[in-house]
């Protein structure tokens, strides 16, 4: 045993080396655990957190009611009930749009599958609710959530692009469909 | 009514062919010589004589862009706009009828005096640009030609600038050449 | 058919070789291998044109890229469909078409199940090349049923072509040139045509779509059901679509059913009947002298203790019952198995009575069928055709299609006598595609048929085997035709007797001849013995018995055939067989294990003659409906207000149900399963699409648990059930193949007709019908059925009322220039029974002296009509009447 090797062995070096670490906290203490109601962690640009329905600037709805994105689900959360807009004769919308939010596992692909961006994923994340029915969100619901999450609306999409021609617009000589 | 008018001339016309929808074309040459343009009314009255539907009978119309849907003015401008004359500026021609009567292309001044339509090739392609006026063909326009084709049809109802329809070479090359 | 050699030429298609008989298209012999090449403008029903360039092929040898739609099969050809050339020319003619297409898929109803969006997911890529702006047309009202987005067309003129070769309506039309092409009807005019809706069916994309289920569904959301429309005769097969027990859309996919996929507007846009709101969803019971909702169990005991009760007190005379022939076979064989054992009764009879029973009758009487002896291919591939009476166009249209078949595309010949004039209409007339046409006037069209076989006689055109086989039968009928002077023939149906003559020698020449028989002949006076006489023209000419030859006898509601099998008709029982018969009787006993009821039938005229009378005291009505059906001259409400106890099983409250006793809920066809038998009795299955509406259930159902009730049970698990035992009363009975066998007239009675049968009435047959020669002034009623409204259902579609809500007067233009009066005037018809005013139409086809109103919207013009019942059949004739007409 050299001399050095003796001084490491009587003053238990390699076991300060194991504790460096556990020093350091003691000392320099930082908690990990967020304390959650009262701290919030940043989330990422790619959050994809509760589902909205848009609008346009001019405050009508973005939706068509295509009905793609309940195609598009894989566990059937969304259910689109459409027709013409009252009023507004060859116009499509969504007259009745639910989510069963307690079935949603947030993959995102009923997003993806909207034709006219008109669903959106918020940042939103605390839903938490003590009945479950409270998660079968309607409509009015889902554009309220839209409406709070994104304050900046697009222009209303009617003839906006020169190749979209005449996309869900209405024809007010036209007579109602017939009922 | 075409039928009572023109009785012997439409036996004749229908005379002419084995299979009587074929003479839908010099029928409705016939009610556009008569009112100017080919009527509603007209159309449904060819359809009866030449047992076909109405249908029928507007789809041939919007065919030919010789037969006018609407009523036209006393002076019908029809800008050749084929290649050749395209070459030589028959748009530029087109923006200075426009620029004078005010009207687009397929639209009649107020006054009912001129329809201006851009048309494709009217053979005269030697002498672009040209424009024919109802029968008349007036070829080689310049701004200063058109300013005074258009005040003389107003004024006389004619001018003296009209010209063939003529092949090429023009007429005055060959007075020259003999 | 039998009489042209098949020949067939071998050609490889993708290294695979394939034979096809001679003359098929190239891209027809790939998809019967299985390849399918992509196209728009081609369909197998419509001649090709060629004019999308999508099913370009390579063809070895030839230098260019050809159009497999229009080029045929040769032998040894070698064909390439999926080479780098072709792939690549598929993607250039797509994006030439995508150039302008709106893509606004996810609001176009077609997306899902649109040939342009698969055909571009299989080969673009999606970008584009072009940058220019798309073209936008401007969008015009086309019709309240009929939506079209011209910005979607793809130009292929599928749905021109199919409106002019198919339906030979002409309502469309490319209107403009090259890519600003766009379809219209006439001008900026409302559409106004037939409304068949196969410009919808057959539009490749989404620019033709309809107006009725816009919106209200993805096509991968549609449950599908294949039944059979209850509109006609016809029985074409129809796909009810439903969404989450709504009905949404009916279409019917190429070559399905007996209609191959076409259909009419009362298949396509009428079927929104089974969720009418008005359909009675709860049983209803008379209480204090007004009908109140009850429970099942309530009105059912009441039915049978009131039934039991009277049966005691009256005797199983004392009731009858009537059965609409729209139910299923399974409805009406219950029905009248509940009548004849439950009940003990022969007294039922069904709305076959109307007419259909006249031709059955008929045909019984001559060759021994109850049904037709050839199918709609004989129509199809016949060389001549007789059509009359039937105004085939409006009454049964899918038959018509058959007939226009064999005119414009196999060239057949036509003879028609119809109550109608050649005319260019809104809708198509059978009588512009006549090569000989007589206009007879509607109570005339025997003398017509005389006139005809005049000529046969005449031109010595009699078959000579028949002359040696039945020479006096040949005799008795020239000797009665030659007493029959031309001049007064000539006067009767306005015909020359040249025309007619050369009528008799282009039917009689002809190999393959069919007559057609419609309501026009069936639903008139002496329809059964006109019926008769033209089977005397087929007998004379030598077309009887030969295949593909025969009568038909025209339908009129989607279960007449089936309703005289099923034995609902008073003379009748099951099989068809006669009540008379003991045989049939001891073969039915045993199998029921009951001895039938002795007593005679008696026909709807006669139940309600007894019930007037009082004998008849218990009257259990199945969706028939007297009151609103028979003109108020038959007395029928007041027949039925003298009943004790009156029972309906309807969808609606309709004028008959409104004077029950009780009123039980009934399932419509789209909500029960079970069989029709159509005009030419192919038995096709029913399946159900949605579930029943309310408390509705199926008639069959309903008289099971009447039956148990009255202590005799009838009962059964399922519809399939009832169809076993039919089975084994009729065996082979709706074997539910593609296309019927068509029985073959029964020798001997063939020849017991030519030998004895015919003399019994061949005078009064022979003779021309008494001249009720109109007065001065005076116009001739024709109660007739219209295009847009057939049975008792159709004026409840709100597709069909949106075509046509009201009835109205439509006269010859001269007849109205007479009278001094124009389109959309009003007039006052009367006559010694009464008075009503309506608006007038002025049509062309109307002939002169005549006046045609819709009879389903006849309420006020029922008043008008006298009803006289036939002497043989028993069969109401109201159809026609003599009215003054004035305007108001």
């Amino acid at each position: 045993m050299t001399f050095g090797e003796w001084v490491k062995t009587i003053t238990f070096y390699e076991i300060l080396v194991g504790m460096k670490s556990t020093l350091k906290h003691l000392i320099n203490y930082k908690p990990v655990t967020l304390q959650y109601p009262h701290e919030k962690r940043t989330l990422p640009d790619n959050y994809r957190g509760m589902l909205a329905l848009l609008r346009y600037d001019d405050d009508t709805e973005k939706c068509v009611g295509c009905d793609l994105c309940a195609a598009a689900c894989p566990s059937r959360v969304i259910k689109v009930i459409s027709s013409e807009v009252p009023g507004e004769p060859t116009k499509r919308f969504a007259k009745e749009y639910s989510m069963d939010m307690t079935r949603c596992l947030f993959c995102g692909l009923c997003v993806e599958a909207c034709p006219v961006d008109a669903l959106a994923m918020t940042r939103e994340y605390e839903w938490a609710v003590y009945d479950k029915r409270e998660l079968l969100l309607n409509k009015q619901q889902l554009l309220a959530i839209g409406d709070r999450s994104f304050q900046v609306r697009e222009k209303r999409l009617e003839l906006q692009h020169p190749n979209v021609a005449f996309f869900n617009v209405s024809f007010k000589e036209l007579p109602q469909k017939p009922s | 009514m075409l039928l009572e008018k023109y009785t012997d001339h439409i036996n004749e016309i229908l005379s002419r062919y084995p299979v009587r929808r074929s003479a839908l074309l010099p029928l409705l040459n016939l009610a556009q010589r008569e009112d100017g343009y080919v009527s509603e009314s007209a159309m449904k009255e060819i359809a009866r004589i030449l047992r076909l539907t109405p249908s029928q009978v507007y789809e041939v119309v919007t065919f030919y862009t010789m037969l006018n849907l609407k009523p036209i003015g006393k002076f019908h401008i029809q800008v050749c706009r084929s290649l050749m004359c395209a070459l030589v500026g028959s748009d530029t021609l087109v923006g200075w009828l426009q620029a004078r009567l005010g009207i687009r292309p397929r639209e009649t001044t107020p006054d009912r005096l001129f329809t201006l339509s851009t048309v494709e090739c009217l053979a005269s392609c030697g002498t672009g640009p040209m424009m024919q006026v109802n029968e008349e063909y007036y070829e080689q326009l310049t701004e200063e030609k058109v300013d005074r084709i258009l005040a003389d049809l107003k004024r006389d109802g004619t001018c003296s600038l009209k010209s063939g329809p003529f092949m090429f070479p023009q007429p005055e090359l060959q007075q020259v050449k003999r | 058919m039998a009489d042209v050699a098949i020949e067939t030429v071998t050609l490889t298609i993708d290294g695979v070789p394939v034979t096809a008989l001679k003359g098929t298209l190239v891209i027809e012999a790939a998809r019967q291998m299985g390849v399918m090449i992509p196209h728009f403008c081609y369909h197998p029903k419509l001649k090709p044109d060629a004019n999308c360039r999508m099913c370009v092929v390579e063809i070895e040898k030839v230098p260019k890229l050809q159009t497999s739609c229009s080029t045929p099969v040769a032998e040894g050809m070698v064909v390439r469909t999926a080479t780098t050339v072709v792939n690549e020319a598929h993607k250039s003619i797509l994006e030439f078409i995508l150039a302008n297409h709106p893509l606004d898929c996810p609001v176009c109803d077609q997306g899902g199940r649109c040939d342009l969006q698969d055909f571009s997911h299989e080969s673009t890529p999606t970008t584009s090349r072009f940058v220019e702006v798309k073209r936008i047309f401007q969008k015009e009202y086309f019709s309240p049923l009929i939506e079209t987005e011209m910005n979607r067309c793809v130009q292929c003129l599928r749905c021109v072509r199919y409106c002019d070769e198919v339906m030979d309506v002409k309502a469309l039309a490319p209107s403009g040139r090259g890519t600003m092409t766009e379809i219209k009807h006439f001008s900026i005019h409302e559409l106004d045509c037939e409304f068949c809706g196969g410009c919808v069916q057959i539009c490749p994309v989404g620019a033709i779509t309809s107006r009725l289920s816009m919106y209200e569904f993805r096509p991968w959301m549609l449950k599908r059901a294949d039944t059979i429309c209850t509109y006609c005769g016809d029985g074409c097969q129809i796909t009810i679509q439903t969404k989450e027990n709504e009905l949404i859309e009916v279409n019917s996919s190429h070559g399905a059913g007996r209609n191959n996929g076409d259909l009419c507007p009362r298949g396509f846009f009428g079927y929104h009947v089974s969720t009418h709101p008005d359909r009675l969803q709860h049983p209803l019971i008379r209480r204090n002298g007004a009908l109140v909702q009850t429970t099942w169990e309530e009105a059912l005991e009441f039915i049978a203790e009131t039934c039991l009760s009277l049966k005691l007190a009256h005797g199983p005379t004392a009731f009858a019952g009537l059965i609409a022939s729209r139910c299923t076979n399974e409805d009406l064989y219950v029905f009248q198995k509940f009548m004849r054992l439950v009940i003990g009764t022969n007294q039922l009879d069904s709305s076959a009575r109307y007419g259909h029973i006249n031709g059955v009758r008929a045909l019984l009487r001559v060759q021994g069928t109850h049904r037709w002896t050839i199918a709609f291919e004989d129509i199809v591939s016949a060389h001549a055709l007789l059509l009359v009476g039937t105004n085939i166009t409006e009454t049964n249209p899918i038959t018509g299609l058959k007939v226009k078949e064999a005119v414009k595309k196999r060239g057949a010949v036509l003879v028609t006598v119809e109550a109608l004039q050649p005319a260019i209409g809104t809708i198509s007339n059978i009588t512009n595609l006549a090569a000989h046409h007589v206009t007879a006037h509607p109570e005339r069209f025997g003398d017509a048929v005389l006139g005809l076989i005049k000529g046969v006689v005449e031109e010595g055109l009699v078959d000579p085997s028949l002359t040696q086989r039945a020479p006096e039968y040949v005799k008795a009928i020239s000797e009665a035709v030659r007493c029959l002077p031309w001049s007064a023939i000539e006067q009767a149906t306005g015909s020359t007797s040249s025309a007619l003559r050369a009528a008799a020698r282009a039917f009689a020449d002809a190999p393959r001849a069919v007559i057609l028989v419609g309501q026009g002949v069936l639903r008139a006076p002496g329809g059964s013995g006109v019926t008769t006489t033209l089977l005397d023209l087929l007998l004379l000419t030598g077309h009887h018995g030969r295949p593909g030859c025969g009568l038909a006898p025209l339908a009129e509601e989607n279960n007449d055939q089936g309703a005289v099998e099923m034995g609902t008709v008073a003379e009748f029982l099951p099989g068809p067989g006669d009540l008379t018969d003991q045989a049939v009787r001891e073969r039915i006993a045993g199998l029921w294990k009951e001895e039938l009821p002795q007593t005679p039938g008696r026909t709807l005229m006669e139940i309600l003659d007894d019930a007037r009378a009082g004998t008849v005291k218990v009257l259990f009505v199945v969706g028939e409906n007297p009151v609103g059906t028979l003109p108020h001259a038959a007395r029928a409400k007041e027949a039925l207000e003298r009943l004790e106890l009156l029972v309906c099983q309807e969808l609606f409250l309709t004028e008959t149900a409104a004077l029950a006793d009780v009123v039980l809920p009934a399932c419509s066809y789209a909500e029960k399963s079970g069989t029709f038998t159509n005009t030419e009795g192919h038995v096709q299955s029913v399946r159900q699409a949605i579930e029943p509406v309310g408390e509705s259930r199926p008639d069959w159902e309903i008289l099971s648990a009447l039956s148990v009730l009255l202590g005799y049970p009838i009962e059964y698990r399922e519809p399939r059930e009832i169809l076993k035992e039919i089975r084994s009363l009729i065996s082979g009975y709706g074997l539910l193949g593609p296309a019927p066998i068509p029985p073959r007239p029964d020798a001997a009675v063939v020849e017991g007709y030519l030998k004895k049968g015919f003399a019994e009435d061949v005078t009064s047959r022979y003779s021309l019908s008494s001249s009720t020669d109109r007065q001065a002034g005076n116009l001739t009623l024709v109660v007739a059925q219209s295009l847009f409204h057939s049975g008792k259902l159709s004026t409840r579609a709100k597709g069909l009322l949106e075509l046509q809500k009201a009835g109205a007067l439509a006269l010859n233009p001269a007849d109205a220039t007479l009278l001094g009066i124009a389109e959309g005037d009003q007039v006052r018809l009367s006559n010694a029974r009464g008075q009503m005013t309506t608006s007038v139409q002025v049509r062309d086809r109307v002939p002169e002296g005549q006046a045609v109103f819709p009879e389903h919207f006849d309420q006020e013009v029922r008043r008008l009509l006298s009803v006289s019942p036939d002497p043989q059949t028993g069969a109401p004739y109201f159809k026609t009447t003599q009215v003054k007409v004035e305007k108001v």
